[in-house]
């Protein structure tokens, strides 16, 4: 289970992780075809499980810059069932809205989907389960979780490439904040700023480490992130079996260092791997492919000798 | 599909009848309370606004009875609303906490933003003042964090107080005890103080409100309308939504002709037909209707949102439809006050 994989191992401890980048031009490509490829390369054993897909979802936009496209996620649900699953769920609680149906109907999900009923769970208003957090290092050692995460066997981040206006950049790692549920945190989940906002992000990925993270980086996000920035076309899906791997690989992407993203830094501690030589990429290089992101001033910090003045 | 369903929404009877009550008697728990979602965990904040659903339709029967003048022979849903009222209120008295407030879900050992909606339910049905009194008393008592002077201070310093532009020095409340005012709890907790009788109001009661209403206008978009509570981030002005907006405006209802209620009310009717879930136009509806606002035609609406996705299940939402289409109820109307 997601809940108890592991996730505390020491980076020098860890095997090699595997980062795919791929190119996807727009989201009218065969993305069920190009993600049925790269998770057959990673030989992902999920046959009967229950699979959890966790995208992105924040508010309503139908520019599809803000939140995960749902194609995106149609495509990883098919490939997943394709794989062998036993059930396989999207499930998001949203930040700072509470109308989540008026967030799928405005993206278009069930246009993907089909009739929504079954197949979404809204975590904002699942039932829910005291978890003690696997590592200490916000204030929260406690956290109220849905119990849908907590029965899921496998756990998939599914973020949109983007910046963000207090933690740097949003990927997979800060994509589970999304877990937290509203009915006991509120919209936004203010307690977990104020416990520590970096430092809820590593307790939370502790606690529930994703089995597997898929980037949405065909549109992304840059400047004023996660919601306030302008649209950022890069024509890629990043996937990986390690969420650390896939996050500083995003970074590296966006022209930006991974080590000066703090809770990057902090999850390569103990999640997975930030430095690259122990990071097998496949399909493109992230060189390759990078793309510098505006960044808002504060963030210039974060930026390599590469990125763009 | 059991007739009463949410997916059963045509025919000719109401929306209300066919498909919101049923849904909400369907959705009581054998413990007594509501779960956010049909068939899950109770938990306080659906539980009080299904009691106030319920009771708003037992307003709308009632003006029902006294427009035709007959005495309306109860319906079949008439003991089982009762009795769902009755157990519901218990449930409800039963998961306050010592210090007055109430948690999230029975059992949680501390209160948070649902206590207002909880006092509410529990004056509404005109059950147990002392414990109304006290759920005031807590709220009135619970203070956020931003505002403290240190806090002040240290905000100054810090890069994050150039990031948001507010005055900190306004406190409303915060969704969880130890957190930031922001604009959703603000108005429970002011909905609550607007529409209890001031007489179970603790002493101080009434600066906390102008307090908070100060910060709700401090927190205004700039075109009008709300969003959760960051009008401006890095200066980029904040987009207001339909949640947040609505319950500022029914918090603010003394001041109908200010010009920022005024500006909002018209990002709201201009906001209305993009609506896509069912419970922001429930409450959208609710509250144009309040400000004596034009808004089109509501259960046509519904149902066509309603046949999308059945709701999800979600309790709230039918809940505040169900407000909605019981008309204007009399505890989010002025002349409770008096």
């Amino acid at each position: 289970m997601s809940v108890n994989n592991n996730s505390l191992v020491p980076a020098f401890k860890r095997p090699p992780s595997r980062v795919a980048i791929r190119k996807a031009p727009n989201y009218h490509v065969d993305l069920t075809a190009l993600l049925d490829e790269t998770l057959r390369e990673f030989g992902l054993n999920v046959q009967g499980s229950r699979v959890l897909l966790k995208p992105n979802f924040v508010e309503p936009d139908p520019q599809g810059v803000i939140n995960t496209h749902p194609a995106v996620v149609a495509a990883a649900r098919e490939c997943f069932l394709r794989l062998g699953a036993r059930s396989v769920v999207v499930a998001e609680g949203a930040g700072h809205e509470r109308d989540t149906e008026g967030i799928l109907e405005t993206i278009r999900l069930r246009h993907y989907l089909g009739p929504l009923a079954g197949k979404f769970v809204d975590l904002n208003l699942d039932d829910v389960r005291l978890v003690t957090t696997r590592t200490r290092a916000s204030r929260a050692k406690e956290l109220y979780l849905p119990r849908t995460v907590l029965e899921a066997d496998f756990v998939v981040s599914m973020p949109k490439l983007k910046t963000h206006h207090w933690a740097g950049v949003t990927l997979s790692l800060k994509n589970m904040f999304g877990i937290v549920p509203g009915n006991c945190y509120g919209w936004p989940k203010n307690a977990l700023h104020w416990a520590g906002l970096t430092n809820s992000i590593l307790d939370i990925n502790s606690t529930v480490r994703p089995d597997f993270a898929i980037v949405d980086g065909i549109i992304g996000m840059e400047g004023n992130g996660p919601v306030q920035g302008d649209a950022k076309p890069c024509g890629l899906l990043v996937a990986g079996d390690d969420p650390v791997a896939v996050d500083a690989t995003c970074a590296r992407i966006m022209g930006l260092v991974p080590e000066r993203i703090k809770y990057i830094v902090q999850a390569g501690l103990l999640l997975g791997h930030l430095k690259s030589e122990n990071i097998r990429q496949l399909g493109e290089s992230p060189e390759s492919v990078r793309t510098c992101f505006a960044v808002l001033d504060a963030f210039k910090r974060l930026r390599g000798e590469h990125a763009y003045p | 599909m059991p007739e009463g369903s949410p997916e059963n929404i045509t025919g000719d009877t109401p929306l209300l009848q066919r498909v919101y009550l049923p849904f909400l008697l369907e959705a009581h728990n054998p413990d007594g309370g509501w779960g956010y979602r049909r068939g899950g965990q109770s938990a306080v904040e659906p539980t009080s606004w299904v009691l106030l659903a319920l009771k708003g339709v037992e307003e709308s029967r009632n003006r029902e009875v006294e427009k035709s003048g007959t005495i309306q022979l109860p319906d079949s849903s008439t003991p089982r609303l009762l009795n769902s009222w009755n157990v519901g209120v218990r449930w409800l008295s039963e998961s306050q906490l010592p210090d007055g407030s109430w948690p999230s879900f029975a059992g949680q050992p501390r209160g948070c933003w649902v206590t207002a909606a909880a006092s509410l339910a529990l004056y509404t049905h005109r059950d147990s003042p002392d414990r109304v009194a006290r759920g005031l008393r807590c709220i009135s008592k619970t203070w956020p964090v931003e505002g403290r002077l240190w806090r002040r201070i240290g905000a100054r310093l810090l890069r994050r107080d150039r990031a948001v532009r507010q005055n900190r020095s306004l406190r409303g409340w915060s969704w969880t005890p130890g957190t930031a005012s922001w604009v959703e709890p603000t108005s429970h907790a002011l909905i609550a103080f607007r529409h209890i009788p001031k007489a179970l109001h603790p002493p101080g009661a009434e600066r906390r409100r102008q307090l908070a209403e100060r910060m709700l206008y401090d927190r205004m978009c700039p075109g009008g309308g709300w969003n959760s509570g960051n009008p401006l981030i890095y200066g980029a002005a904040g987009v207001p939504r339909i949640g947040p907006t609505v319950w500022a405006l029914l918090a603010l209802q003394d001041y109908k002709d200010r010009p920022e209620t005024r500006q909002s009310l018209d990002w709201l009717e201009q906001a209305y037909s993009q609506i896509q879930g069912p419970g922001s136009l429930a409450l959208a509806h609710l509250c144009l209707q309040l400000y004596d606002r034009q808004a089109p035609a509501l259960e046509s609406a519904l149902a066509a949102l309603n046949s999308n996705n059945q709701l999800l299940g979600d309790t709230l939402a039918a809940a505040w439809a169900a407000i909605a289409l019981s008309g204007r109820p009399r505890w989010l109307s002025p002349e409770i006050r008096s």
